[in-house]
């Protein structure tokens, strides 16, 4: 059968091509697209992973364990403790720091501390003098903030061996002297310098402090063992674990972000899937006759569904070779948004190479390549199941006439169903993967609902042109004509409203989604943001909550006769059980008003500020199933101690959640009074601006500060909220465009088949005029349907995506708003969009010729 | 250990003496046992103690226990409440036991930042130590040396059986013919040994002789010396003998190599680089990396009518440390002085023949 099928394969599938190149072109394209967005989204998420677990494994080496500081500091004297514990061969402390560098304004280094006598066997990167292989410990132990950088640090700045740079640390400025590159077998980021670990306790003013003890213990499978022995001679509030478990925390707390782009990313595919299915047919109607040909000359039906197959995966394979190409250079700019965005929000990733798996480029192809089989594998079965003579006959209908079953319908509504079921199981219990089921079932049900609706409003829409017409009797035929065209060749027609459809569906859910969600962000900083000025050091921005406010600061700004009173806020990271949780210390905060979800009473607010307790998140308790009253357990220097939850609020900064405790509960338990910022609040009248000015006078002359007035801090919120949701519009745009494809396509082949159909309209008198009219008029109602569709079916998506998979992954509550001009105007471009889809296609239906399309008549 | 490697080269670095540092100045007056301590305020320090011993049945063993303190910070610039991680001396030892009737040599290196009290220098007992391996001062003159290795361990009580003897002439040992270089240097030339050695898993109790070098300097090697030829050796009259040569990068001696005669009282001769001659006799190649070793030589003192050669009791002695990849063994000496016959047991030390100390520091 082999250089048989070649042989057929050539004539019926290559010829065909060569002679309608576009549609083959269009598909190839479709293909590429939701490959490509895929892979690149794929590749983004990796690469941001994997710029994660590479700084880990710099930091971590080659350790098997690692302890680290829980709740309060790790004492450097716990270092020959643990160096001499039963079952350890090798521990070295590490110190770890940032430092931003006022020279290189937004540049920041992870500046790692390491000891040179014990970390030999940990190593993964060697300091190196500058151009040659040599070592000079007398420079490295000797000369003060002696620093190790990257080979990239230094070419990006233009520097050389002894060059002194400014580092600022907790608003101070240190002279770091750099002295040697830092070498390694895969290019280091850029971010990263080491020095000795007694000038980084000194430079980060951390005298008798580690951040980590890394160690290797005798023998690998007795790791918990030796684990357990530590864990007895350390003091309890340290943690013992495994350093890759940092990586996976930190993979899971981005899971869900990643999962949710990856959704994102299969819409393309998805939307075209449509697309492909109304191409091929569209072949199986062109080729009717070739098809009948075929099997009267002995070609099994196998055969016949193995061609177009073939065709569709021949098709497929140059769409995702070019999609899997184009994946890979679309990646460049995604990778850059996708890891801003995580560092916005999550943790600080700088990822400089993009993570290029093989498996990666085999699942992405693969993707293309099974959606090319599943949508073409109806076409091809229908062209194995036409009876021989049927084909054979050149007048013969070319699409039965099928009616919507109540099977349709019955698919629909029962999809339908399943979508709400599977939105309540996401919700409880969960996985939280379900809602996207729920959500591909709204669509789904939607989709086979299409027919129906579609040969409904054929007969109304057609009754009611007739009806119109008979009244006013200058009124065109061509619109009722049109109506009744849409359900004679219903399925393909139903195709093709169901994947515009679809891909409105998506931008109208999303655009929903993001409206509501900003609306609701927006609610919750009018109620939460009412300071007047917010002053924090400039370094915080870059590199998280490191520096902190001096306490002359505060006393000026307290000072200020403007100024009616001063609340103070210090975030940090605790690890709570297996997970790492953030926590807010708030001082005042009489003012600031928690949204409960029970309603607010002061006296939550009050006890908040006189007893033990905490305020926790929405999205904290729902992550960690925690209700009014529960308590949580924290490490505290003197061991773990239970919090009791006063209060559950709204809140939308971060989807870990977070924990408020106040100021007074804080310093009482971790006697630790920094703070990183302060929200200033004026009296009645007072200029915020001669506030600044006084204190940018006398404490940020050097920028040391960033001080935001109540609306600047609210644009540059929305400013990360856009940001976060610019790659999702990416994504969205791309789904359109394949849609509006899908349009021309299924117009083009539209024509193409209705050649005999539209002469008998030309013989009875029809102008070249009317049948484009006629035309425009179907696509303009194809338009109609798909954005009403599109519309009602985006609106239940956004239910969906709001409150289900926001719920669901992020844990918090989306107030549902609508965009409604952007929703009304939805319609307008989308049949717009059809119409100038439909132009060229009708244009060429105008200019067919009589005697060609009637030769059978 | 690419590390240590490195970190050791720095020692012979003379490059890096820093005006900060005290230089050797002539003029100095050794007092004991003040000078057994260390001198902070010199770059570079050592105590070295090599000897012969012998257990009950007659087998013989060579050690050798060199503590090396060398500066990374003035004591100008040490801050007492900085960071204890910072490292003001850079602390390392070398030990060393040859098995001569069992032919086998042994050797380790320990380095240690010292952060914790680990390893350190002088807190009042001990005079230097690093974990297990300690010098510790135990009466006049008098020191306990303890090393501890997976392979062998030692427990020695010296006792100076002569008094110390400096070298060099007045109060400096000048190691370059320029002058610049030059160090304090002074000699325990016989200390009665007692002890045990640990090793195969059998504790012996040993006894012998042994040598104790202590020096301290600013700068060590001039500009052109690529190493440097030392022996002691104790005679059994009683004398003792050390001689050193500097070697030039074009293979000759520096003429300000020097050495001391002890006589038998005690009364020490310093001897000038003409007034001995030092002849390689016998080499052994390195398996290791192929650096030739003289490890034979003929000496002639003409002015001491005293002529013998020197012999390696194990060829190879060699510590392949890196990057001071050095021989260090055990010696025996035989020859006549004034005609009749002398035989003596000593320690002869030969630098620079692995890699030069600049070519190690270009790379």
């Amino acid at each position: 059968m082999i250089p048989q099928y070649s042989r057929i394969f050539r004539w019926h599938v290559l010829r065909h091509l060569r002679r309608h190149p576009l549609l083959g072109l269009l598909n190839i394209l479709s293909v590429a697209l939701g490959v490509a967005v895929y892979l690149a989204t794929q590749i983004a998420n990796q690469s941001a992973n994997r710029a994660f677990a590479a700084t880990v494994e710099m930091v971590a080496g080659k350790a098997e364990l690692e302890i680290t500081p829980a709740g309060g500091k790790l004492p450097e004297t716990a270092f020959p403790l643990v160096a001499g514990t039963a079952g350890i061969s090798a521990a070295t402390p590490i110190l770890r720091g940032l430092v931003t560098l006022p020279d290189f304004p937004g540049e920041y280094l992870e500046v790692i501390g390491i000891d040179v006598f014990t970390n030999e066997p940990f190593r993964t990167f060697d300091p190196r003098d500058f151009g040659k292989a040599g070592f000079d410990i007398q420079q490295w132990l000797g000369v003060p903030n002696s620093l190790a950088v990257s080979e990239e640090f230094v070419t990006q700045h233009g520097l050389k061996a002894g060059d002194k740079i400014r580092a600022r640390v907790n608003l101070v400025d240190h002279e770091l002297q750099v002295g040697f590159i830092l070498r390694n077998e895969e290019a280091l980021d850029s971010h990263f310098a080491a020095m000795d670990i007694g000038w980084a306790q000194e430079l980060f003013g951390r005298r008798g402090e580690l951040s980590a003890i890394h160690l290797r213990v005798a023998n690998p499978r007795a790791r918990e063992a030796a684990a357990g022995e530590l864990r007895k001679v350390l003091p309890k509030e340290v943690r013992v674990a495994a350093p890759a478990r940092r990586t996976e925390e930190v993979d899971k707390m981005l899971g869900a972000f990643q999962l949710n782009l990856t959704a994102m990313s299969l819409v393309s595919l998805f939307v075209g899937m449509f697309l492909i299915y109304n191409t091929v047919s569209a072949s199986v109607v062109r080729r009717h006759r070739e098809i009948g040909i075929l099997r009267s000359l002995g070609v099994t039906r196998k055969e016949v569904r193995a061609l177009f197959l073939g065709e569709a995966l021949a098709l497929g394979l140059v769409g995702s070779c070019l999609g899997l190409a184009g994946g890979l250079f679309l990646a460049q700019f995604l990778v850059g948004a996708v890891a801003g965005t995580l560092s916005s929000l999550y943790v600080l990733v700088s990822v400089r190479e993009v993570a290029l798996k093989p498996l990666t480029f085999l699942v992405a192809g693969m993707a293309g390549l099974i959606s090319v089989i599943v949508s073409a594998w109806l076409p091809a079965q229908a062209a194995a199941n036409m009876p021989p003579v049927r084909a054979l006959h050149r007048g013969a209908q070319l699409e039965k006439s099928i009616s919507p079953s109540r099977a349709w319908l019955a698919l629909g509504l029962f999809s339908l169903l399943f979508a709400i079921a599977l939105s309540f199981l996401a919700l409880s219990p969960g996985p939280p993967w379900l809602g996207f089921g729920g959500a591909f079932f709204v669509l789904t049900g939607f989709s086979f609902l299409v027919p129906r609706l579609t040969s409904h409003f054929s007969a109304g829409a057609a009754n009611f042109f007739r009806v119109l017409r008979r009244r006013r009797r200058k009124a065109a035929v061509e619109p009722e004509l049109a109506a009744a065209n849409l359900s004679r060749a219903l399925l393909r027609n139903s195709t093709t409203i169901a994947s515009l459809a679809i891909a409105v569906a998506m931008t109208v859910g999303v655009s929903v989604m993001v409206f509501s969600f900003r609306k609701t962000v927006e609610t919750w900083i009018n109620a939460t943001l009412v300071a007047d000025l917010f002053i924090g050091p400039a370094d915080n921005q870059i590199a998280g909550p490191t520096s902190f406010m001096p306490p002359a600061a505060i006393q000026f700004l307290a000072g200020q006769p403007a100024v009616a009173t001063v609340d103070t806020f210090r975030g940090m990271a605790l690890p709570m059980g297996d997970s790492t949780i953030a926590l807010a210390v708030v001082s005042g905060g009489e003012r600031r008003n928690f949204q409960f979800l029970s309603g607010s009473d002061p006296r939550d607010m009050r006890r908040f500020h006189d007893e033990a307790c905490v305020l926790v998140s929405e999205s904290f308790a729902r992550r960690h199933r925690l209700r009014n009253g529960e308590a949580i357990e924290l490490p505290t220097p003197e061991g773990a101690r239970k919090f009791p939850i006063a209060g559950i609020f709204y809140d939308y900064s971060r989807d870990q959640g977070i924990v408020y405790m106040s100021e007074r509960t804080f310093v009482r338990f971790w006697r630790d009074d920094r703070v990183n910022s302060v929200a200033v609040y004026l009296k009645q009248n007072a200029s915020g601006e001669a506030v600044s000015d006084a204190f940018r006078a006398q404490f940020s002359r050097d920028a040391q500060f960033v001080i935001y007035s109540n609306k600047s801090l609210r644009t540059r919120i929305f400013k990360i909220f856009d940001q976060t949701f610019a790659v999702t519009y990416v994504l969205l745009t791309i789904a359109v465009f394949v849609a509006v494809s899908g349009i021309f396509l299924a117009l083009t082949t539209l024509i193409t088949e209705r050649t005999r159909e539209l002469a008998v309209f030309r013989a009875i008198g029809g102008s070249a005029a009317q049948v484009r009219k006629l035309l425009l008029w179907e696509t303009g109602m194809i338009g109609v349907l798909a954005s009403s569709i599109g519309l009602a079916s985006g609106i239940c998506l956004a239910l969906v995506l709001t409150g289900v998979i926001n719920r669901a992954f992020f844990g918090w509550t989306i107030r549902l708003a609508f965009p409604w001009t952007s929703l009304a105007l939805t319609p307008l471009w989308i049949i717009a969009a059809a119409v100038v889809a439909a132009m060229f296609p009708a244009w060429r239906a105008g200019q067919l010729v009589l005697t060609e399309g009637l030769r059978d008549e | 250990m690419k590390y240590l490697r490195l970190l050791l080269l720095v020692v012979f670095a003379a490059a890096v003496a820093g005006a900060d540092w005290k230089k050797a100045e002539p003029g100095w007056q050794y007092q004991f046992p003040r000078d057994h301590h260390a001198h902070g305020d010199f770059k570079t320090e050592w105590w070295y103690f090599t000897g012969n011993l012998f257990d009950a049945e007659g087998r013989r063993f060579g050690y050798e226990l060199t503590f090396f303190r060398h500066g990374i910070r003035p004591p100008a610039a040490r801050d007492p409440a900085a960071s204890r991680f910072i490292v003001n001396d850079l602390k390392f030892a070398h030990f060393a036991l040859s098995d001569v009737s069992g032919k086998r040599f042994r050797f380790e290196q320990k380095t240690s930042r010292g952060a914790f009290g680990e390893a350190g220098f002088d807190d009042g007992k001990r005079l230097a130590w690093i974990d297990n391996w300690t010098l510790t001062e135990n009466g006049d003159n008098a020191f306990d040396l303890t090393a501890a290795t997976k392979e062998g361990t030692i427990h020695l009580h010296l006792v100076g059986t002569k008094p110390p003897v400096a070298h060099g002439e007045n109060g400096i040992s000048v190691k370059g013919a320029s002058g610049g270089p030059a160090s304090h240097y002074y000699s325990i030339p016989r200390m009665a040994t007692t002890g045990e050695i640990f090793v195969d898993g059998t504790a012996r109790a040993v006894r012998g002789e042994s040598w104790f070098d202590h020096e301290w300097s600013t700068s060590q090697l001039a500009e052109d010396q690529v190493g440097w030829d030392w022996l002691c050796v104790q005679w059994e009259d009683g004398s003792e003998l050390m001689l050193y040569q500097m070697r030039l990068e074009n293979g000759q001696p520096d003429p300000s190599s020097s050495g001391t005669w002890i006589a038998p009282n005690g009364a020490a001769t310093h001897l000038r680089g003409t007034d001995f001659q030092m002849t390689p006799i016998a080499f052994w190649k390195s398996k290791a990396n192929g650096a030739r070793y003289p490890i034979g030589w003929r000496v002639t003192l003409p002015g001491r009518q005293t002529e013998f050669t020197v012999g390696a009791a194990l060829e190879d002695q060699e510590l392949t440390l890196g990057p001071i990849t050095y021989w260090e063994g055990a010696i025996d000496a035989n020859g006549t002085r004034g005609g009749k016959p002398i035989k003596g047991r000593g320690y002869l030390e030969l630098t620079g023949y692995a890699v030069g100390f600049r070519e190690m520091l270009k790379r």
